[in-house]
């Protein structure tokens, strides 16, 4: 499985924190992307970055490995 | 000691920090901090609290990446960061940035870059909770 987190506007407009994908071979981050894409549009409106355990992805034909933690995030409002 | 960079609930002291900060090292002769607080009003609105959510692993280590950026671009002797998640009222503490030199102007610098910097890479979201609702915050003034 690969784990999917949601945090901050994104959260709120997926209605979720986190979610499960089924791992499948040869899956990238942009599979991963689509298939939530099309569950959660208006979420997917605000996603500007994605990061796949902890480190910023710019690349989305990044290949992932099962048990990855893959996160999709808006523009950062710290500070 | 606490750690030099850190993602908290619990407010902070800049006398504790600093103090810290000045414990590193005695050649010291700049420190330049920045505190970011909660403004009352944004956009014409009153602003209650903020309530800040964080990625918190990836927060902490891009935190601390910049910090040990900072050291190496500025030539500093000791940075701290420290920022607040969760609900924070207003005028309170958000973020607290220390940089510390052997000269003003690269301490000076390095706060400036520090924050900015924190801006744009580390994955905190703010929201404002207004009397006409919350909103969450995306663009960066």
């Amino acid at each position: 499985m690969i784990k999917v987190l949601f945090f901050g506007p994104v959260a709120e407009r997926a209605g979720a924190s986190e979610v499960q994908v089924a791992f499948a071979a040869g899956m990238r981050l942009l599979d991963v992307r689509e298939q939530l894409q099309a569950m959660h549009p208006a979420a997917f409106e605000i996603v500007c970055f994605a990061a796949v355990n902890g480190e910023h992805v710019l690349d989305m034909s990044l290949p992932l490995a099962d048990h990855s933690e893959v996160v999709f995030m808006s523009k950062f409002s710290g500070g | 000691m606490k750690d030099p960079v850190r993602l908290q609930q619990e407010d902070f002291s800049q006398d504790e920090e600093v103090l810290a900060l000045r414990a590193s090292s005695k050649r010291m002769g700049g420190i330049a901090t920045f505190i970011g607080c909660a403004r009352d009003f944004s956009e014409g609105r009153e602003v209650m609290q903020i309530s800040f959510d964080a990625y918190g692993s990836m927060a902490v280590a891009e935190m601390n990446k910049l910090r040990e950026e900072a050291i190496a671009k500025f030539g500093l002797l000791d940075a701290r960061i420290v920022h607040r998640v969760g609900v924070v009222g207003a005028g309170e503490q958000i973020v607290f940035i220390a940089a510390g030199a052997e000269h003003r102007a690269p301490a000076l610098q390095a706060c400036h870059w520090l924050i900015d910097e924190l801006k744009q890479r580390v994955p905190i979201w703010k929201k404002e909770i207004t009397p006409q609702g919350d909103a969450w915050v995306t663009q960066h003034p």
